[in-house]
Parts: structure tokens; C-alpha cells; sequence
């Protein structure tokens, strides 16, 4: 009787160890769906949940939430190359409502947009080749943890100490001039000046080529809009005023987006339709509460509780550089193309 | 005042990302539960090999026997049947097996989670007197398409943990579950065994003609073992002692997880016959294992038209984005 209960146990051994538990197995089964460009069974509330809190935050600050939305993927087990393309997939479809929006409200600069994005355009191109060589050598991986951890350590820092020092000025009633009329800095003194009506500027052409470019070659590398770079940058660079700021790198973005999801398609296979559809619903409704919770929220509050975002997911990605990791071996099945 | 509110939802959906952020970090609440289960399950395969070893009719003795036959792929014709029984001199006719698999051919489709196959066979011309003498050893090994590989190693450089040294391989299985009616090593010789590929320590791996000349035999060993030990920890290479069973004189069955990742492709299933460490007969088949419906529609549009399907995967964003902003027109702002 024993004996024999113990060998119809042989079979059942393996199954019992890989399933971790009945009742997950079923929720499991219900819920997953097969992504065919990343090869993997994916949970699909894990990923509607993700897509609908990075919509919201993305809604609420009028960033693309690419630089969320990316570390998110790699950490829940996407390949990273997907992470990045299927991100740009999504932000194209997040910004684009947004920009709709924008545009609605007249806050889009266009012309400051086309520069922009004439940059932008440039930049993508250059970063997908870049990511094709990286990931031949293997440091893919590494640029990526890299770049974000650079990118938003600097940001989320600069952006935290200004809007503490906005918030005291606010409590102590001190009022914020944005650009003092009269004030002039270095980026005045570049040659193809342009008129911008919307942003009532008149500066040169090449500081928004320069960050569109910048701005493009992030989207690439990182599958990022870059929202979190080009609104800093034109707030404190281009003194775009902030209620145009918004519109016109969503703007921006959606094209750039658009044109670099094409080349992660084109070079690197690594664009999940299934995936970045799961994204997009969820994004979408998520970025339409943001975006009604953030037209009653105070810029330099908006400021703050993004800088503390970036500087928390800037720390999450370095903490895996840093600390030795368990497996120091890694392998890739790709030799050159995937 | 009124700002109160979105400050408050932002926390809402802040404090669960936090947590994920921070679950992520490896201090695995997650895993837990697996790795415990995994761990009872290694319990009770070590007291079931305790339990077969006592119930074995002849201790392992003579099974080492014979070590310079190892060399030879095939059991040699000559020699039919050692003689174990009572000096039988009357030529029995060869022990074959034959073989067949549950399914012969698996969809993934959008809800694929990984299934199971179902490995049996039959022992022709079987002497074995019941299911339970243990007279006989079947090894059924399932593989998938060997595609190429690289394993890359980190060290730290100033505080970072970098990829810096790599080791290509031409040709690695994608996937390799092995299944034993008992540990390889009581099975037969490592000898047999890494011959015909037998094992995980004896999967076929080809080192790339350039990184078997930069790097020394210990350090490929250690890229080997580690491409192994990984493949191991995402299921894809699988081992259980005592996953083959037989349930008749003849008859024997096994089942193999495929786990959900597992790479589509053909899988091939090799079942081996063994008897006191002699490799007796070997049967080969295969299984398919293919995309269907939308997959394999989206999977060979993304491949062979990456620039229509780079421009409908933006159609189909800018349609959800326009969608979705039309039907929240009306949304109180």
C-alpha cells in the first residue's frame, strides 16, 4: 500500500514543485496571456495594473511615464530590448491623448514642436543603432541601468531642491516671478534666432534642436519620451512658459515616440503589439484621472512628488549595479540579431 | 484646499509602486513559497530513492561492472544478455523500445501557461517479471532546437557590476528534460551517459571556434555550468530521478513539464533503454510545438515585415490614444 503510493508520487513530484500552489495556478491560468515577441507568459492584471498607475502619473505631470514604465517591464521579467520598444509603443499612445488635450487648450507651441522634433528625429535614429551595437556587445543592459540612473539622479534631485525652494517661497508668500523680462543668458547669444508666438520667445534654433536631438536619443535607448529631460530643459533653458511647456513636449514626444517604435521594429524585433496593447488600455484610462488630479494641483507640488518618483526609481535601478548579484553569470540567446 | 484630493490619489497609487519597487529588490517574499515547495519535493525524492534502493531485488553490485564496454555507442550484437539469470545459453531474442508521446503536436496560442507531456513506451521481449523488479532503466530525454548562445560574466569595475568577460556557444538545446526511473549516476556510467548526451551535466554544448581558443578548459567549464545552472533556474533544463515509471512488465510512462517560456520549436524525445549499465536500444520522436492563431500571425508580421508591423503597432497606439481621448471628452475636468 505504501510502496505503491509513493511510486504514483514519482510522477506528480515535479508538478506539485513547479506549480507553486493550486489555487495561484488557477488565478494564474485565468489571467495570463502568451506575449509572442517577448516569449513569455505574462500576468495580465500585473501588467493593466502597471500600465494604469504609470497612465495616471504620466496624466498628472505630462510626462510620457516611459522612464516608469520601462525599469517596470525589465523588473517584472520583459526582455529588456521589449521593454524599450513596446515602451515607445505605449508612450505614443499615452501622449497622444494627451496632446489632444493640450492642444485643445491651446497650450502647444507648434513651431517650438517641429524644431523640436526635427532634433528628436535625428536623435532616435542614432540611439536604435547605438542600442544594435550595445546589445552585440553586450552591454545593453548595463547602458540602460546606466543612462536612468544618471538621467534621473540629476533630474530628480535638481527638480527636488527647486520645488522645496518653490514650495518655502509659496508658504512665505513671497510671489514667483517665472522670467524676469529683461534677463538674458548664454543661450541668447546663438546665431538662428526664431520667433516662438505661442511661447513668446525669440531665440535661436539651436538649443531646441539640441534637446530634441538629446531628447530622441534617450527615447531610443531608454524607451522613454524623455518628458522628464525636455521639461526641465525648457523650463530652465528656454523659459518656455510652464502652461505651454506641457503641450508642446507632448507634442514632440508622440512623433519621436512613433518614429522610434518604427526603428525598434525594424532593428531590433523588439516591438510587442500584445503587450504594449495591455499598456495602452490600462495607460490610457490612468492618464485621463491624472490629467483632471493634475489641473488642480500646484506646479511647484507636481514638481515635488515627480522628483521623489524619479529619485526612488533612479535609487531602485542602482541598487542593482551595486549590490553583487546572486548569479554572476548571465546568458542571451541572440548573437547579433535576435 | 481643493488640491487635497489629487494629493491623496497620488499616494494611493504611489505606496503600491513603492512596494513593488522594493519586492522587486530581491529580498523575494515572492520566491519564497516556491523555494519551499521545491525544497519538500527534493525531500521526498531522496526518501523515495531510500525506499527503491531497499526494495531493489539485487543490490547495485554488479551494475558497475564491465567499464571498458563504455566506449562503444551501442551495445554490442555479440553478446545478447549477460548472464544474470541461471547461465541461459539459448540466444533471447533483444530487448527493444518503442515509444510515443501524448501529444504530438502543442499550440501556443495567447493562453498558453505551459502544459505537459506524456512520454510512454513498451519494452519488446520485456524479462523483467513485474513493473516493480527494476530490472530495467529508461532515460527519456526532451529537447528543443539547438540555437546559439552567449554567456557573459560580471565582475565588479569601481563598484559596478559589469559584464566583462563572455563565452559564445554555436549550438545549446533551447530546452532538455531529462527523466529516470532512477539517478543517472545508479544508471550507468558517466562514461555511456556523456555520449549519448545523457544528463544536464552532458548536454551538448558547442563553444563558438574562437572562445574555445581564448579561454582555458576550467573557465569554459565554468561558462558551461553556468549556462546549465541558469537554463535550470528558468525551467527550461529539467531533471527528475524518478519521473519514468513502469506500470506493466513492459509498459513504462513518464510526464515532462514544459514550462510557460518554453522556446517554440520542434522538440525531439529520446527514450533509452538501459540494463545493468548497458545502453540496450534507443528510440527516437519528435513533437511539435507551434504558434497558432493570432501568435503566429503577430510573431511571423513582426519578423518578416518589421516596418508594416513598426507602423501598425503606432496605428494601433494612436488609435487607442485617439479612442480613448474621444470617449473621456465629456470627463469633468
Amino acid at each position: 500500500m505504501r510502496s505503491s503510493l509513493i511510486r504514483s508520487d514519482a510522477i506528480t513530484i515535479q508538478r506539485t514543485g513547479n506549480f507553486a500552489s493550486a489555487q495561484d495556478g488557477i488565478l494564474t491560468t485565468l489571467m495570463s496571456i502568451y506575449l509572442p515577441i517577448a516569449e513569455m507568459s505574462a500576468n495580465v492584471l500585473l501588467f493593466l495594473g502597471m500600465g494604469c498607475a504609470v497612465g495616471f502619473l504620466s496624466g498628472l505631470f505630462g510626462v510620457g511615464g516611459g522612464f516608469l514604465m520601462t525599469p517596470l517591464l525589465i523588473f517584472s521579467g520583459v526582455p529588456s530590448i521589449v521593454a524599450v520598444g513596446t515602451g515607445a509603443a505605449q508612450i505614443v499612445a499615452s501622449s497622444v491623448s494627451g496632446a489632444i488635450a493640450q492642444y485643445r487648450r491651446n497650450n502647444v507651441d507648434i513651431k517650438m514642436g517641429l524644431v523640436l522634433l526635427a532634433g528628436g528625429l535625428v536623435g532616435s535614429v542614432i540611439g536604435v543603432q547605438i542600442v544594435k551595437i550595445l546589445r552585440q556587445v553586450g552591454q545593453f543592459d548595463l547602458f540602460v541601468a546606466l543612462s536612468y540612473v544618471t538621467f534621473l539622479g540629476v533630474i530628480g534631485t535638481l527638480m527636488l531642491i527647486e520645488s522645496l525652494a518653490a514650495i518655502q517661497r509659496a508658504r512665505g508668500g513671497t510671489v514667483v516671478s517665472r522670467r524676469k523680462p529683461g534677463q538674458h543668458n548664454w543661450i541668447h547669444g546663438l546665431p538662428f534666432k526664431m520667433r516662438f508666438h505661442r511661447s513668446k520667445l525669440y531665440i535661436s534654433a539651436l538649443p531646441p534642436l539640441m534637446i530634441g536631438a538629446f531628447v530622441g536619443f534617450l527615447a531610443a535607448i531608454m524607451g522613454a519620451g524623455g518628458g522628464f529631460i525636455m521639461v526641465p530643459a525648457m523650463i530652465y533653458l528656454l523659459r518656455v512658459p510652464t502652461n505651454v511647456v506641457v503641450g508642446t513636449s507632448l507634442f514632440q514626444i508622440v512623433f519621436v515616440t512613433a518614429a522610434t517604435t518604427i526603428l525598434h521594429s525594424t532593428e531590433n524585433h523588439g516591438v510587442d503589439v500584445v503587450l504594449a496593447l495591455i499598456l495602452i488600455v490600462s495607460g490610457v484610462v490612468g492618464a485621463q484621472f491624472g490629467a483632471a488630479a493634475g489641473s488642480r494641483l500646484k506646479g511647484e507640488e507636481l514638481r515635488f512628488l515627480l522628483a521623489a518618483l524619479v529619485l526612488l526609481v533612479s535609487f531602485r535601478i542602482s541598487w542593482d549595479l551595486v549590490v553583487t548579484p546572486d548569479e554572476l553569470y548571465s546568458i542571451s540567446t541572440m548573437i547579433g540579431a535576435r | 484646499m481643493e488640491h487635497l484630493i489629487p494629493i491623496r490619489l497620488c499616494t494611493l497609487i504611489l505606496a503600491p509602486m513603492l512596494v513593488f519597487l522594493i519586492g522587486a529588490a530581491g529580498f523575494g517574499p515572492l520566491s519564497a513559497p516556491k523555494a519551499a515547495a521545491q525544497a519538500t519535493a527534493q525531500e521526498k525524492k531522496q526518501e523515495k530513492r531510500k525506499q527503491k534502493k531497499d526494495r531493489r531485488p539485487q543490490p547495485a553490485a554488479p551494475a558497475s561492472a564491465e567499464p571498458p564496454q563504455a566506449a562503444t555507442p551501442k551495445p554490442p550484437p555479440s553478446e545478447p544478455a549477460p548472464a544474470t539469470a541461471a547461465g541461459l545459453s539459448a540466444p533471447l531474442p533483444r530487448e527493444k523500445v518503442e515509444a510515443d508521446v501524448s501529444t504530438r503536436s502543442i499550440a501556443v496560442t495567447s493562453g498558453f501557461t505551459g502544459t505537459e507531456i506524456i512520454v510512454f513506451g513498451t519494452v519488446d521481449n520485456s524479462r523483467q517479471p513485474s513493473a516493480e523488479a527494476g530490472y530495467y532503466d529508461i532515460v527519456v530525454v526532451v529537447e528543443g532546437g539547438a540555437a546559439p548562445l552567449i554567456a557573459r560574466r560580471k565582475s565588479n569595475v569601481a563598484g559596478l557590476w559589469i559584464n566583462t568577460a563572455s563565452a559564445a556557444f554555436t549550438s545549446v538545446p533551447s530546452y532538455y528534460a531529462i527523466t529516470s526511473t532512477r539517478p543517472l549516476e545508479e544508471i550507468a556510467d558517466p562514461a555511456i551517459l556523456e555520449q549519448n548526451a545523457i544528463g544536464l551535466e552532458n548536454v551538448r554544448l558547442t563553444p563558438a571556434a574562437g572562445a574555445a581558443d581564448e579561454l582555458t578548459a576550467a573557465e569554459l567549464k565554468d561558462y558551461r555550468a553556468a549556462v546549465v545552472r541558469i537554463k535550470e533556474e528558468e525551467d527550461l533544463f529539467l531533471r527528475d530521478d524518478y519521473g519514468v515509471a513502469f506500470i506493466g512488465r513492459s509498459l513504462f510512462r513518464s510526464s515532462v513539464e514544459l514550462p510557460p517560456n518554453v522556446p517554440v520549436g520542434p522538440l525531439t524525445a529520446h527514450v533509452y533503454l538501459f540494463r545493468e549499465g548497458e545502453l540496450l536500444s534507443t528510440f527516437t520522436t519528435s513533437v511539435k510545438l507551434e504558434r497558432e492563431g493570432i501568435e503566429l500571425v503577430l510573431y511571423h508580421f513582426a519578423m518578416n515585415y518589421p516596418l508594416l508591423y513598426g507602423i501598425f503597432a503606432v496605428v494601433v497606439a494612436v488609435g487607442a490614444g485617439l479612442l480613448a481621448s474621444t470617449g473621456f471628452r465629456r470627463m469633468p475636468r
